[in-house]
């Protein structure tokens, strides 16, 4: 349970208590924001209008409650209402918008899956940062081991080594992501 | 065969594994899913926290406008066709936990499988091992599921969760693999627990708890403490 003081702190606009909230939960709003709008300005711009509006709510804010669904909550809202500004701004009509897009709201993301995307984010964030590269060029950059290697001037071997590691520590932090 | 841990972090990492079951294949793609998709990986600009506090401060200035707190979040909603299947947990044996980690590996539910006797009267039963996630990673215990004329009886007995009180509570949840949650009850302490499920566990075998708040608020607050996988008892 988050510490009540920085929630009563936060509710005041204290700015100390605002920092503590945003690296705690910043990571998460992002997020949340980045899954729905997919552009990184935007999510940006999804962020910080989020926590203007927690802020603003945050007398009416229930201390029992947890923050983190909560401000995830207004993530996603806030990303949802900003994909439909672009849409209009692009002459893009909603409309033409695949059927499975995360941003309407016809088929919204469940707080589970968008905690997963934190969950995730949060485990490859421990990893050692040449383990992080390694996962982060195999799955989002779709590199091979070789091109990995070619890439960081390592041998193949440290890179299979590195990705062994690294998504081992992966899956043993995940495996409570889904039962 | 049974799939080791090696073929599950090789699958993981993107390695072609024949060993995988088509479950653990599917679930071990969603992580992969997840590793591949942006959202993972993006990071806001450094300068962006400096914005917020001062697109505070600039409200505070101004006088706050009062806002309603949003609701709660949405009630997971039974999934689209094509979703894909929950990632169960990987391993069959306690995770170690690797020095210099801020969150504890989540530990690893293990198949109990248990000599029985062979007659064709005894109750159909599952077992699990269950593990604390990194919200409580020192919780650990296990679980035997019966069936019973009136439902599935599952006998909880767990350490390392606190005792709850004061408007919070601990729910147990059964998911199937399209990832729909049936609640199985709700406790304050989790060292000897009998909960009941009117969903078969032969197809619900996801088992989690959450922590609650009694807010009038019913749904899964996401907030996983214990999680297990059943397995049918031989």
């Amino acid at each position: 349970m988050q510490d009540r003081d920085l929630r009563a702190r936060f509710r005041e606009g204290d700015p100390d208590a605002v920092r503590e909230v945003y690296r705690s939960h910043g990571q998460l709003v992002f997020a949340v924001a980045y899954k729905v709008l997919g552009d990184r300005g935007l999510a940006e711009e999804a962020t910080q209008q989020a926590f203007v509006k927690a802020w603003r709510a945050a007398q009416s804010f229930d201390e029992q409650r947890e923050l983190g669904p909560w401000l995830a909550a207004i993530s996603r809202r806030v990303a949802i209402d900003l994909y439909r500004r672009e849409a209009v701004r692009a002459a893009d009509p909603l409309e033409s918008a695949a059927a499975g897009d995360s941003a309407l709201a016809s088929s919204p993301e469940s707080a589970e899956a968008m905690y997963d995307v934190w969950e995730v984010r949060e485990a490859v964030a421990q990893l050692p940062p040449e383990e992080q590269d390694i996962v982060r060029l195999q799955h989002l950059d779709g590199f091979t081991h070789a091109q990995i290697a070619e890439r960081l001037g390592v041998a193949i071997g440290t890179v299979k080594s590195r990705s062994f590691r690294a998504h081992k520590r992966l899956a043993a932090m995940l495996g409570h992501l889904r039962e | 065969m049974s799939t080791s841990d090696d073929d599950r972090i090789a699958y993981l990492s993107g390695e072609p594994v024949d060993s995988l079951t088509p479950q653990e294949r599917a679930e071990l793609d969603e992580v992969r899913g997840l590793l591949t998709t942006p959202a993972t990986w993006e990071e806001p600009d450094s300068a962006l926290e400096d914005r917020i506090v001062s697109a505070i401060a600039e409200e505070a200035r101004r006088g706050r406008p009062v806002e309603s707190a949003p609701p709660a979040p949405a009630a997971p909603e039974a999934p689209k066709s094509g979703r894909e299947p929950w990632l169960r947990r990987l391993f069959r044996r306690p995770a170690i936990a690797f020095g210099g980690l801020a969150a504890a590996a989540a530990a690893i539910a293990v198949a109990i499988v248990l000599a029985a006797g062979s007659s064709s009267q005894a109750p159909l039963q599952f077992a699990m091992v269950v593990s604390g996630t990194s919200l409580a990673p020192g919780a650990h215990g296990s679980a035997t599921l019966t069936k019973m004329s009136s439902g599935w009886e599952i006998q909880l007995s767990a350490t390392g969760l606190p005792h709850l009180s004061g408007g919070r509570y601990y729910q147990a949840w059964l998911k199937n693999p399209a990832g729909i949650l049936v609640p199985v009850g709700t406790f304050n302490d989790a060292q000897r627990v009998i909960l009941w499920s009117g969903a078969p566990v032969t197809q619900f075998r996801s088992f989690s708890v959450t922590e609650q708040l009694a807010n009038g608020n019913p749904v899964s607050s996401g907030r996983r403490v214990l999680v297990g996988i059943a397995h049918p008892v031989h």
